[in-house]
Parts: structure tokens; C-alpha cells; sequence
């Protein structure tokens, strides 16, 4: 008999062992099963005590209701908010240059919503500030034959996708104030969008130039997998605005 | 007779999964630690790139053990997961603090290896399963994706807590740290700390327990863990 399949105690003959390792696994496992299934409860139940943990030691804990920061270039676009334009091309009568200024003169929209991530992560209850897309749009007066936008950022490398629809949409917001206060760099400053119905890769960070389009092309993260009409939920749009 | 001063501990099979998980487990905390704290994610950046390596990685992670269970090599391997599982009095006793253990001879691994190895096995599947939610769920199942965030980023830590462990105590004991490089241990190492094991060994070989040597020695200065 192998040496490694001995059932005899090492310790005293006709000792049986206890499975403490094969319980430990399962116990884990079941854990983490349970944790998968009931998480988004325990999430939620867990928000205040954990964030406030997480912000006194500057850790982020599980379950914590804080941002993750995501950047796909080497660090991130610092873009002034003094110099900051918006350009508006492509397929519309008047292209625009609109500077943070200009986007502080028209009609602010402010809603407060969830972002919500596709890998699970959400911050809940955010609050968000700007003008509606469709009212930039509308502004730049988009011709008969566009269907689609192409959206860009500062770093040079995230770009974003939507359906001329779905920006008519009234909680998509060109942002430059989330959380109460202006939209700090590295949350994607001085002004990033915010698509509440769709999961947070949509809303593009450092956003500098809106291309009008007659078909969509797919974003940074769709070339990565994800899907292009990312709603949150897998289907259709409910509007947060009340 | 050099064959009587050193025991086969570990096989090759054993030490090339041991070593190519360890790889990849520290592959795993350094991209895993870029992305979940903002300093190191925005410091570093990059994130497609952090995230498709720590993803490979990860579905890559059980490969070597189920390939080295995968043959007629798996002997010694199975042999030691099997051990693993197994509890004996000795490996309760040694959570005992110094005086207060009775000195049972021990198995080849003691009660803290045991626990070790047996939460990082589970740790790597449910970190496996919750990332493969996180990442290939269809969106429809963001609620399960914001349970298996919580459980990926929970384990995060765990598991960080015991592989800084295992590599304390690896450190601290230089003889097992060597073993898992050439496979070999010192019979005197296996006299002092896994005595019912070299029994095992001595008997399944047809030896006489440990040559001639006296009675006294079983409980001498080599013994650290006799009361």
C-alpha cells in the first residue's frame, strides 16, 4: 500500500481522521454561494457602516458605496476647466465649440442616480448635474441622415457609442457636476457623460468632442467584450427623471 | 548513508504546481491590487490591459493542479491533498499554544498547513467563479455580478492575509522553504516536527525505525515541540 493512502492514524492505531479540510472547502464555497445569490442585499445593508470604514482608514472595503476609479491610458487627461471645449461635429448644421461656460448658460438638468457598473460594483444614490444631451444636440441641429454618435475623451484613447434614440433619452446628461460639486479629474473632469440607464462604461470620462454619425461604431469597452446598447438589467430604459 | 540523513518530501509535479500557482497567484494580488485600490489604478493606469492579465491569469489559475492530477504522476500529489483533508489529534493540538500541546507525533503537515491549504483551495475556486461572473455574466445578472463583486473583493483580502502568512512562515523556516526547491527535508527536521510521517515512511520502506538510535532521542533537543 502507498505510503500517501494509509487510513491508519499517524498518531495511534484505529484513530479515525475528521475531513476538517474537505469541510473548510465546502464551507467556503458555500459562503461564497450564498454571498453571490444574497450579495446585493448584503451590499446594500453594508453600504454606510463600510464606506465610512473605507474612508477612515482610505481603503475601499467590500461592499462600500465608493467609486472605483477606471482609466485605460498611462494615468489620466488633466484638462483645465478654463481652457475646456466641447466640440460638437460631424453630421449637424453648426458645429460648436462650447467651453464650460457656455454649457453652464444653457438648461442644467440635475437628477440623482446609481452608477452602476457591469462588473457589479454600484455607488448608489449619486447626484448629477448638467445639460441633457439631447439639448446640445438640439442645439448643434443634427441632419436628417444621422443615427448614431461617436463620443471622445481627452485621453485620447476611450471613445463611447450611442444610438441618436437612445441620446434623446432624458437622463443623459453632459455632466460637469456630479456628487455636489464640479467633476474632479479623476472622476473624468472638467466635463464627462452620464448615461444613468446604462452601466457606467458608457459614460465616458475627460469627454472633449461629440461626432455625429449615420452608424455606430463600436466604444473602447465594446471592442473589449462588452455590448454597445449596455442597459442596465440587460433591457429596456426607464427613466429616472422625475 | 545520505539517503538515511534526507526524505522525498516533495515530488516534481508537486513543486511545478506548487511554483507556477505561487506565479500566478502573485500575479493575481499585484494586477488584482491595481485594480481595486483608485490610488494604484489611477497611478498605473491601463486598466483593459491590468484586467485582460489579471483574467487570463485567473481562468489559467487551476491548470497546473489539475494537470498534475491529471495522469498517473498525480501519486504524491493526490497523497498530499488527501492528507490535507485529513485531521488528526495531533493537528488540533497544534493550535495549542507551546506548553499546552501534548506532543503528539505529528503528520507530515501540521494543523496550521492544513487550514492554510485547504482555505486557499477553496479561495482560488470561489475567486474564480465570482470573476467569471463579474466578467462573462450576461448584463442581466448585474444582481448576482454585485454579490460576486462583494465575495471577489472580500476574498481579495483573505487571500492576501494568507499568502503574506504562507510566505512568513516559509521565510522563517528556511529547511521547508528549501524543500519546495530540491523536494528533499532532513530526517532530524522530520524527527522534531512530523514524527508519525517519517514512521510512515520508514515502515512503507521496510526500515527499522530509525537505525539504533536510543529511545531518548525521540524526545531530545531536536523534539522543539515536546512538552
Amino acid at each position: 500500500m502507498a505510503e500517501e493512502s494509509l487510513q491508519e492514524s499517524p498518531v495511534s492505531p484505529g484513530a479515525k481522521p475528521v475531513h476538517v479540510g474537505r469541510r473548510t472547502v465546502l464551507g467556503i464555497l458555500g459562503l461564497a454561494g450564498i454571498g453571490i445569490v444574497a450579495g446585493k442585499k448584503i451590499d446594500d445593508a453594508l453600504g454606510g457602516v463600510s464606506s465610512a470604514v473605507s474612508s477612515a482608514i482610505g481603503v475601499p472595503l467590500p461592499g462600500d458605496d465608493d467609486f472605483r476609479y477606471y482609466t485605460v491610458t498611462n494615468g489620466y487627461p488633466v484638462v483645465p476647466a478654463d481652457t475646456y471645449e466641447l466640440t460638437v461635429d460631424g453630421m449637424i448644421r453648426q458645429p460648436l465649440r462650447l467651453s464650460l461656460a457656455d454649457l453652464r448658460s444653457m438648461k442644467r438638468t440635475s437628477l440623482v442616480h446609481n452608477f452602476q457598473c457591469v462588473t457589479g460594483w454600484v455607488v448608489p444614490d449619486v447626484h448629477w448635474e448638467g445639460v441633457r444631451l439631447s439639448d446640445v444636440l438640439a442645439r448643434a441641429g443634427v441632419t436628417s441622415e444621422a443615427t448614431a454618435l461617436r463620443f471622445f475623451s481627452a485621453d485620447g484613447v476611450y471613445t463611447e457609442s450611442l444610438t441618436l434614440a437612445q441620446a434623446q433619452l432624458p437622463d443623459i446628461l453632459v455632466a460637469d457636476k456630479m456628487l455636489g460639486s464640479n467633476v474632479t479629474t479623476d472622476h473624468g473632469g472638467p466635463v464627462r457623460l452620464y448615461v444613468a440607464p446604462m452601466y457606467g462604461y458608457k459614460s465616458i470620462k475627460w469627454l472633449n468632442r461629440i461626432e455625429v454619425t449615420n452608424s455606430v461604431v463600436d466604444g473602447y469597452w465594446e471592442d473589449e467584450g462588452y455590448p454597445a446598447d449596455a442597459w442596465i438589467g440587460g433591457s429596456a430604459p426607464v427613466s429616472v427623471v422625475p | 548513508m545520505t539517503s538515511d540523513s534526507e526524505l522525498a518530501r516533495f515530488d516534481l509535479v508537486e513543486r511545478l504546481v506548487h511554483w507556477s500557482t505561487a506565479i500566478m497567484m502573485l500575479t493575481l494580488i499585484a494586477t488584482g491590487a491595481i485594480l481595486y485600490l483608485p490610488a494604484l489604478a489611477l497611478r498605473v493606469g491601463h486598466r483593459s490591459l491590468v484586467e485582460n492579465i489579471h483574467v487570463i491569469t485567473g481562468l489559467c489559475l487551476l491548470g497546473p493542479l489539475l494537470l498534475g492530477l491529471a495522469g498517473p504522476w498525480r501519486r504524491r500529489l493526490l497523497g498530499d491533498l488527501r492528507r490535507l483533508d485529513r485531521w488528526w489529534a495531533s493537528d488540533f493540538d497544534w493550535f495549542k499554544a507551546g506548553t499546552r500541546r501534548s506532543g503528539l507525533p505529528r503528520d507530515k503537515f501540521n494543523g496550521g498547513q492544513k487550514i492554510e491549504a485547504s482555505f486557499l483551495g477553496a479561495a482560488m475556486v470561489a475567486a474564480l467563479v465570482t470573476g467569471v461572473i463579474m466578467r462573462y455574466a450576461p448584463s442581466s445578472w448585474i444582481t448576482w455580478a454585485t454579490g460576486a463583486t462583494l465575495v471577489h473583493d472580500a476574498l481579495f483580502f483573505a487571500i492576501v492575509i494568507a499568502v503574506i502568512a504562507h510566505i512568513a512562515f516559509a521565510l522563517s523556516k528556511p529547511e521547508q522553504l528549501i524543500s519546495m526547491f530540491h523536494g528533499r527535508i532532513s530526517r532530524s527536521w522530520a524527527k522534531a516536527h512530523a514524527q508519525a510521517w517519517l514512521s510512515e515512511v520508514e515502515a512503507t520502506r521496510g526500515e527499522l525505525p530509525t537505525s539504533t538510535a536510543p529511545e531518548a532521542e525521540l524526545s531530545g533537543p531536536g523534539v522543539r515541540s515536546a512538552p
